[in-house]
């Protein structure tokens, strides 16, 4: 028997990660400010620099740390209430320490044990989170003799051992090989497709544009953006859109371009079998192109592709960020 | 209608809530009886065990060297023989009594008997044993000048060492001690390993932690120092013969008061163990709060009676079965010290200080509550 999970006292809200007016000051020391979110399900990522707030958010979300101010609310349950919050939620922490002289097993085992299973099913389903992170050889060993990326795979196993309906996972991916990391992420993306709350906090912002429904950027303590990449980049109106044209005869297509008036920059690709452009109305800019493209068919422009150059995350954080240490 | 049963859920709740404390229960017992930073707690625990061996040895050794004493004398003793020995009496008369001495000492000594005037003296030391008491004899010139009983195997004597020894060094720095070691470490330890987060992120009410971890502390301190407190039994009654060691157990209480000893080592167990709890999650340095607690439950005696109250050592000292009596001329502080004067009756002791210890596990409660996981400020 586990814990018996109670309905969620605040219906309404109960199918999202609420945050509310949320601030977390460590003394005089900002943690996150003014924050107010609402994390739907799939896969969110936490983007941001080195103490940007990302690792307090994911503390906040799971009651490890109180707010100063505001409320928060995870599928309706209150994060101070840790016995109905651990029983739909798993946290995979960066904090890298585990109970001394505990195997990989043993470490999974007594936490579901601490869950309230019996021993059969602990056992079952520490076994089981252990097949999910690949670690069944290694599940006997000691964990201080594990290696970085050994530990991050039994932390990870440990978030999951419980099949939680919300996974929050800070820097999951730190210290694993390329092979670990695909895994790893097919996994989040296994779990987001079940209808799982995913949110991973990240630096590597490949990964986070290759994984993510959401982002939530955050710089300084405070929410700099959040909702679907595209939906944010098109937000930033101070930063013209830039698309990437595949054709024939780049130089001819970037010369007539430049005569809309939609158009504020053209270069011409490094291999030259394409331009890059620049407007600040991207729907008018896509008008005049299909015009174009209609009338110079004739005359050896043949376009290929057409495809937005800089809606990732890495632009988008770019754009709202800056370059602060990220890793592309 | 109403019923008096629990719901189902309640008893569930109940069950999970039990297993979670044997879940916490068995990982901390591992860590707290095999943690090196907790070694030096069964040091503490084994030394007046330790102390009680050396005793038992030094006293066999006395008693072997009293009955071949005992042996070689020229009469079978009996503790009145010893005892018809007077000052004044001369060297026949105690020979009359007693017989030839199995061991004699004289040597010659200059008396002054005036102003520039000494005398040669002859001196003599007859010891005499009945086997289990010596009876040294000092003769001036033949005549008893002192005589010096040295009593064997007193068991009055024995128990009231007993007592001091549990009292002034067993409850008030043992116990202590050892409780601040494992009860403080609980929560501390493992904010210091950077490990608490472990049972924070599983589905258990942070109460049902703290009561498992208390518990898992009690368990262990009462281990370590239930067992102290046998073997020192075990090891006091050492040197006693089967007969002395039987009218000592079934005849004297001696049974009874171990029993007693082992019931306050428990409860002493348990207030220290819920007030160094709750110290281990109120402060970072466990040096204030140690220092704190050993000097409040020093000046216990010279509090008013309602701060008494408040404090484990005034509830343990009601209960402990022998009174340690003050000689004549202990200093006043010191008599206050040593007696009870405000003595309580043994339920209202035990009520005390469990109502002390649920003071003391509720301010925890609370505590843990508000603990937030934050090892960088540690």
């Amino acid at each position: 028997m586990s814990v018996p999970v109670r309905p969620p006292v605040n219906a309404p809200e109960s199918a999202r990660i609420v945050f509310e007016g949320v601030s977390k000051f460590y003394g005089e020391i900002l943690g996150v400010n003014r924050v107010n979110l609402s994390i739907p399900p799939g896969i969110t990522s936490l983007v941001g620099p080195n103490g940007s707030g990302k690792t307090t958010l994911m503390n906040l979300m799971t009651g490890l740390v109180r707010p100063t101010r505001g409320r928060i609310e995870v599928l309706g349950y209150q994060t101070n209430d840790p016995e109905q919050l651990f029983a739909i939620l798993g946290y995979s922490t960066q904090f890298d320490a585990f109970p001394k002289g505990l195997t990989g097993f043993q470490f999974l085992y007594s936490y579901l044990r601490l869950s309230g299973r019996d021993a059969h099913n602990a056992e079952q389903m520490a076994w089981r989170a252990i097949e999910r992170v690949n670690l069944v050889d290694a599940a006997q060993r000691n964990i201080a003799g594990y290696s970085k990326g050994m530990r991050q795979r039994i932390r990870l196993a440990q978030a999951l051992a419980h099949d939680p309906k919300v996974l929050v996972l800070d820097e999951p991916l730190n210290g694993l090989d390329p092979l670990a990391r695909s895994e790893m992420i097919a996994l989040f993306r296994a779990a987001a497709a079940q209808g799982c709350y995913v949110i991973i906090s990240s630096h590597i912002l490949h990964e986070v544009d290759v994984i993510s429904d959401q982002v939530i950027l955050l710089s300084n303590g405070y929410v700099v953006a959040e909702g679907q990449i595209a939906t944010v980049r098109g937000e930033i109106q101070e930063r013209p859109t830039q698309i990437l044209i595949r054709c024939t005869r780049p130089r001819e297509l970037a010369a007539k371009m430049l005569e809309d008036e939609h158009t504020i920059e053209v270069t011409i690709h490094k291999d030259e079998k394409g331009v890059l452009l620049k407007t600040r109305d991207a729907d008018g800019f896509y008008l005049a192109l299909n015009q174009l493209a209609l009338n110079e068919s004739g005359n050896g422009i043949d376009i290929e592709s057409i495809a937005p150059a800089d809606d990732d995350v890495l632009s988008v954080y770019e754009y709202l960020i800056g370059n602060e240490e990220v890793v592309r | 209608m109403t019923t008096s049963a629990t719901s189902p859920v309640t008893r569930g709740m109940t069950r999970v809530w039990w297993g979670q404390i044997k879940a916490v229960i068995r990982l901390e017992m591992k860590k707290t009886f095999f943690a090196k930073r907790g070694l030096w707690i069964y040091l503490v625990a084994a030394l007046p065990v330790f102390l009680f061996m050396a005793y038992a040895m030094a006293t066999s050794g006395r008693q072997h060297r009293t009955a071949s004493l005992a042996r070689r004398g020229e009469k079978m003793l009996a503790y009145q023989d010893l005892l018809a020995v007077k000052p004044g009496m001369t060297s026949e008369e105690v020979v009359a009594i007693l017989g030839k001495p199995p061991l004699a000492f004289h040597w010659g000594e200059n008396r002054p008997l005036g102003p520039g005037v000494t005398a040669n003296v002859l001196r003599e030391n007859y010891h005499y044993s009945d086997g289990q008491n010596d009876l040294f004899v000092d003769l001036a010139d033949g005549k008893v000048e002192s005589i010096n009983i040295r009593n064997g195997n007193n068991q009055g004597q024995d128990s009231i060492m007993f007592a001091g020894v549990f009292q002034f060094f067993f409850l008030r720095l043992a116990v202590f001690f050892g409780c601040l070691g494992i009860f403080m470490n609980l929560f501390r330890g493992e904010v210091l390993d950077r490990s608490l987060h472990f049972y924070f992120l599983a589905p258990m009410r942070r109460e049902v932690l703290m009561a498992g971890k208390f518990l898992a502390g009690l368990l262990a301190t009462c281990t370590i120092f239930v067992i102290s407190e046998v073997l020192q039994t075990v090891a006091f009654l050492w040197h006693f013969s089967p007969s002395a060691r039987e009218v000592y157990l079934y005849h004297n209480h001696g049974l009874e008061h171990a029993a007693v000893y082992v019931g306050v080592t428990v409860l002493a167990c348990l207030g220290y163990g819920a007030f160094f709890l709750v110290a281990g999650m109120l402060f970072r340095n466990p040096i204030i709060p140690a220092a704190a607690i050993l000097i409040w439950e020093f000046i216990n005696p010279f509090l008013p009676g309602i701060l008494k109250q408040f404090s484990v050592i005034y509830y343990l000292k009601s209960l402990c079965p022998v009174e340690i009596p003050s000689p004549p001329g202990t200093p006043p502080l010191l008599a206050l010290l040593i007696s009870n004067t405000d003595p309580v009756s043994a339920p209202v002791a035990v009520v005390g200080i469990v109502v002390v210890a649920l003071i003391a596990l509720y301010a925890s409660s609370l505590q843990v509550r508000r603990m937030e996981i934050n090892y960088t400020t540690e």
